[in-house]
C-alpha cells in the first residue's frame, strides 16, 4: 500500500520540482519515512519478533473496517437533502472538513514539527522546500489512508442516488478536500511558526491544539442542533446564500458539471473552478512564503538555551502539593515514585495535555448536545433534565477523562528512559503502575468528578448521591479492568506509533464506551435504594479486589502484556 | 577472597544470533574492571544480564554469593548502572529525578535530598537543580545520570560509556571519582571505548569479541613483553591489526564522483 501511494505521490513530480524540491531527495526522505512507521519500535528489554506483523496486518483491515462504519455517520445529509444534491454536497463536505482537521490537529502536528531529524536530514544538503514537502506529503498519505476507507460508503451512496455519473464525479471532490484541509491546517501552523517566538512555538500549538479542538467539536455538535428544527424544515438554499463563499460550497458546486440545473442558488458554477485551484493556491502559498524558513525554525525549536539559574535554588520544597498527595494515598516507596512521576510527567507533557484536556471539554459538550434544543430556554432545559435519569448519563461519561488519562500516561516518547524501572529492585512493577493510577484519578478524575457531581447535585438534589458514589466506583472498576486486561504498561514505557494508533485507539475507545453505556443502562434500571446500596458495596469489592490484582503484577505479566500490545 | 561477582557459562541468544557464548569471569571486590570490545562484541549485553534488564539468558551469574535469577531485587540494590546513550525523563528537574530513582531504591526522601545536593553541587549543577533537563546539554544529563547511579550507595557500580559527554573537567573529576570509590572498596565495571582511560583506571581488563572473552588479566599482564598500548593490544586480538589497509581502501572509495548529475 506504501509502495503504490508513494508511486502516485511521486507521479506530479514536475509540480513538487517546480515548487523548489528536489525529487530524488524527496522521494528518499519519504520512503525511509514510511519504513521507519512500518517498524514497531522496540521496547526495553523486548526482543523483535517477526509474528507481529500479521497482527499488524489484522490491524490495517481493521482500522479500514472501521473507516467504513465512520463513513456511515457521513451520509446522512446526502439522503436528507437528495432532491437538493448542493445542500447536501455542501453539508456533507462541511461536516467531513470539521472531522478531517480536528484529526490533522491531533494527529499529525507532531509529524510537521518534528525536530527529530535535526541532527540526521538537516546538516545534510537538503533544502528547506524538499523537507517541508517530504513532511506535508508524509502527512498526506497517512492522512488519505484514513480519509480513503471513510469515503467509501458515501461515495457508494452518491452513486446510488445520481447514478454512474455520481459515482464517478465523487472521487475527484473528495480528493480536493483532502488537500484543502491538509493545507488549512498546514497553512496555520507555519503562520503561527513565523509569527512566534520558535522556543515558545511549541507551548503555543499545545495551546492553539486544545482550544481549536474544543471550539471544532462544540460547534460541531451545536450548529445542527441549535438550527435544527424551524430552519430545516422549511429549508432554502436561498435564505443562506453566504454559504458561497465557502470553500466546502465551491466544492459542493463541482457538482455543476453533472448537473446543472440542480442548483439553485443561480450563477453559481463557476465557483467550481475555485474547488479545483484552492489547493493549488493553497499549496504555492505555503511551499512558496511559509517553507523558505521552515529548517532555520524548526531547528530553533530545540536549540532553546539553558535558562538562567534561579536563585533560590538550593532551597528545599518539601511542602509540594504531589508529595503531600503521594504519601497520603500511597503506602510503598515505589507507588510514591510512580505518583510522583505521572504527576509531573503529566503537568509538563505537551502531547499529554494535548490528548487529554479537550476531553474535560468533550463530556460537558456531549452532554448538552443531547438535551439542548434550539428553541426551549436553558431553565426549561434543566428542569426536564431534573425529571429524567439523565444525570447517569453525565456520571458514566466521566470515564472518558479517566480512560484518556490512564491510557495516555503510558505512551511518551521518551519510552527509552524507563530501563530504570528495569535495573531498579522493584518486586513488582504493578505497584509503581498503581501509583500512576492514583495519580491520574487523584489528580484528574476527582476534581472533575467533583464538578460534575456539584452540578448533578444542583439539578437533581441530594438523593443523586447515592448514584454518584455507585457510578464513580463502577467507572473506576471498568477503567481498572481495561487498563487490567488491556494496557497494563509501566508509565511513560511504551512509543507512540503513528500508523497503528489511530485505527486500534479508535476501536479500543468505541468498545469502551458502548460498555460503559450498557453499564449505565444497567444503572438506570435500579429502582430500588437498597439495590443501589447493595450494588455499591459489592463494586466498592470489587475495586479492592481487582486493585489488589493490579498492583501485584509481576514483571512476568508485564512481559506477557507487553507481548501482546 | 570471595569474587564479588561471578559469571559462569553466561549465553545469551538473539533467534538464531549468539550474543554471549560462554562467558566466564570472576571479579573481586574493590577491583576496577575495564570491560572492552568492539561494538557489538556483548559488552551492553553483559551488562544488561548484570543489571537484571535481561533475564532469559543460560548459564550461571552470581553476585555477592547470590544467584541472580533468585535474588534479583537484593543484587539490584548493590548495583548502581550509568547505562550507555541514556535517556531520562528530561521533563523533569534534576532533583524530581533524583527523588523518582531514589525512591524505586526505596531510599527516604530525606537521605535522597542530602545526597543529591552534595553531588550535583560536586557536579557545579547546584544552580541547575530545580531547572527542567529537556534544555540540558549532553554533558548535564550525564552528571545526573551518574549521580543517579550512585545516589543510593552502591557496592558495585556499572559504568557504560560514563564519559561520553563529559567536558574536559568533567572527566578528571569523573576519574577522580573512580579512584575515590575503589578506595572505599566498592567494585566498579567499567565498560568504555576511550583505551587511555581503561588503561588508567583499571586493575584488570577483560576483553570481548563476538560475545567471547579473549583476554583477561591486568594491563602488564595483557601486554607482556610486547611494550604495546591497550589500543593496539585490542587491534591485535579482535582482528583488526590491517586498519591501516582497511582505512586506505576506505579513503579510494571516496575517488567517484557524488552526484547522479555529476556521473
Amino acid at each position: 500500500m506504501n509502495k503504490i501511494l508513494l508511486y502516485l505521490i511521486m507521479l506530479p513530480k514536475g509540480l513538487w520540482k517546480r515548487l523548489g524540491a528536489d525529487v530524488t531527495q524527496l522521494k528518499a526522505i519519504l520512503s525511509v519515512k514510511l519504513k521507519m512507521d512500518d517498524r514497531k519500535p522496540l521496547t526495553m528489554g523486548r526482543p523483535q519478533n517477526n509474528a507481529k506483523k500479521k497482527k499488524s496486518n489484522y490491524a490495517s483491515t481493521l482500522t479500514f473496517i472501521i473507516g467504513l462504519f465512520v463513513g456511515i455517520m457521513y451520509i446522512f445529509p446526502l439522503i436528507m437533502f437528495e432532491s437538493e444534491p448542493y445542500m447536501g454536497l455542501f453539508s456533507f463536505f462541511t461536516m467531513l472538513t470539521v472531522m478531517l482537521t480536528f484529526g490533522l490537529i491531533s494527529d499529525f502536528s507532531n509529524v510537521l514539527i518534528d525536530t527529530r531529524d535535526k541532527l540526521i536530514i538537516f546538516p545534510k544538503p537538503v533544502n528547506d522546500k524538499t523537507i517541508f514537502l517530504s513532511r506535508a506529503l508524509h502527512i498526506f498519505i497517512y492522512f488519505f489512508r484514513s480519509v480513503f476507507p471513510m469515503s467509501v460508503i458515501p461515495w457508494i451512496m452518491w452513486g446510488v442516488l445520481h447514478g454512474w455519473k455520481g459515482a464517478l464525479w465523487f472521487p475527484v471532490p473528495m480528493l480536493l478536500l483532502t488537500f484543502i484541509c491538509l493545507f488549512l491546517v498546514m497553512g496555520c501552523y507555519m503562520l503561527l511558526l513565523r509569527l512566534s517566538k520558535p522556543e515558545k512555538f511549541k507551548d503555543i500549538i499545545s495551546y492553539f491544539q486544545i482550544v481549536f479542538s474544543i471550539i471544532l467539536f462544540t460547534t460541531f455538535y451545536f450548529m445542527p442542533r441549535l438550527s435544527e428544527s424551524n430552519i430545516f424544515e422549511q429549508f432554502d438554499i436561498r435564505t443562506v446564500e453566504w454559504i458561497k463563499y465557502t470553500p466546502t460550497y465551491w466544492l459542493a458546486a463541482c457538482w455543476y458539471w453533472v448537473e446543472p440545473s440542480a442548483a439553485k442558488l443561480q450563477g453559481t458554477g463557476w465557483l467550481s473552478i475555485l474547488a479545483i485551484f484552492t489547493p493549488f493556491i493553497m499549496l504555492w502559498v505555503t511551499v512558496k512564503f511559509f517553507a523558505p524558513s521552515f529548517i532555520r525554525k524548526i531547528s530553533a525549536i530545540d536549540g532553546v538555551e539553558v535558562e538562567a539559574p534561579k536563585k533560590n535554588a538550593k532551597k528545599v520544597k518539601s511542602s509540594k502539593l504531589y508529595l503531600t498527595l503521594g504519601s497520603v494515598f500511597n503506602r510503598t516507596a515505589a507507588s510514591k515514585a510512580g505518583f510522583s512521576l505521572a504527576w509531573l510527567q503529566t503537568a509538563r507533557s505537551r502531547s499529554f495535555k494535548l490528548k487529554v484536556y479537550p476531553g474535560f471539554a468533550y463530556v460537558f459538550v456531549y452532554f448538552f448536545y443531547i438535551f439542548l434544543s434550539g428553541n426551549v430556554p436553558f431553565n426549561e432545559v434543566l428542569e426536564r433534565m431534573a425529571d429524567s435519569k439523565s444525570h447517569l448519563l453525565l456520571l458514566y461519561m466521566t470515564s472518558f477523562v479517566l480512560l484518556n488519562t490512564v491510557t495516555n500516561i503510558n505512551i511518551t516518547e521518551q519510552y527509552k528512559a524507563s530501563w530504570i524501572y528495569y535495573s531498579s529492585p522493584m518486586e513488582k512493577p504493578g505497584y509503581v503502575m498503581g501509583g500512576a493510577f492514583k495519580a491520574m484519578w487523584v489528580k484528574y478524575y476527582l476534581p472533575f468528578v467533583i464538578v460534575v457531581s456539584a452540578f448533578v447535585l444542583y439539578v437533581w438534589g441530594i438523593g443523586a448521591v447515592i448514584d454518584i458514589i455507585l457510578a464513580t466506583t463502577n467507572v473506576t472498576v471498568y477503567v481498572l479492568v481495561l487498563m487490567y486486561f488491556g494496557n497494563r504498561h509501566l508509565p511513560f514505557s511504551m512509543p507512540e506509533q503513528m500508523k497503528t494508533k489511530a485505527g486500534m485507539a479508535i476501536i479500543k475507545v468505541i468498545a469502551a464506551m458502548l460498555f460503559m453505556g450498557c453499564m449505565g443502562a444497567a444503572h438506570y434500571f435500579l429502582y430500588f435504594m437498597w439495590l443501589k446500596i447493595l450494588l455499591t458495596l459489592l463494586s466498592v469489592a470489587m475495586l479492592w479486589t481487582l486493585w489488589d490484582s493490579y498492583i501485584n503484577t509481576s514483571w512476568k505479566q508485564l512481559k506477557m502484556a507487553e507481548d501482546a500490545a | 577472597m570471595q569474587p564479588i561477582i561471578s559469571i559462569t557459562n553466561l549465553c545469551k541468544q538473539y533467534g538464531e544470533k549468539t550474543v554471549l557464548n560462554n562467558i566466564n569471569l570472576e571479579v573481586y571486590p574493590g577491583q576496577v574492571i575495564g570491560y572492552i570490545g568492539p561494538n557489538g562484541a556483548g559488552k551492553s549485553t553483559t551488562v544488561k544480564v548484570l543489571t537484571g534488564v535481561i533475564q532469559d539468558y543460560t548459564g550461571q551469574v552470581q553476585v555477592a554469593g547470590k544467584d541472580l535469577r533468585e535474588n534479583l531485587m537484593d543484587i539490584k540494590r548493590m548495583i548502581g548502572y550509568v547505562p550507555e546513550l541514556a535517556e531520562l525523563y528530561d521533563l523533569l528537574t534534576p532533583r524530581e529525578y533524583l527523588h523518582f530513582t531514589g525512591t524505586l531504591y526505596g531510599m527516604e526522601a530525606n537521605l535522597i535530598e542530602e545526597r543529591m545536593v552534595k553531588m550535583l553541587d560536586s557536579f557545579g549543577l547546584s544552580d541547575n537543580i530545580d531547572q527542567r533537563m529537556d534544555s540540558f546539554s549532553k554533558g548535564m544529563r550525564q552528571k545526573v545520570l551518574l549521580a543517579s547511579g550512585l545516589l543510593h550507595n552502591p557496592s558495585i557500580v556499572i559504568l557504560d560509556e560514563p564519559l561520553s559527554g563529559l567536558d574536559a573537567n568533567a572527566v578528571i573529576l569523573v576519574k577522580e571519582l573512580l579512584q575515590r570509590l575503589k578506595q572505599e572498596g566498592k567494585t566498579i565495571f567499567y565498560c568504555s571505548h576511550m583505551m587511555d582511560v581503561v588503561e588508567k583506571v583499571s586493575d584488570t581488563i577483560v576483553l570481548i569479541d563476538k560475545g567471547t572473552i579473549l583476554a583477561n588479566g591486568t594491563f602488564d599482564q595483557l601486554r607482556g613483553d610486547s611494550g604495546q598500548s591497550l589500543e593496539q593490544i585490542f587491534s591485535k586480538l579482535t582482528m583488526a591489526d590491517n586498519l591501516i589497509e582497511r582505512a586506505g581502501s576506505l579513503a579510494s572509495a571516496m575517488t567517484n564522483n557524488n552526484t547522479l548529475e555529476q556521473l
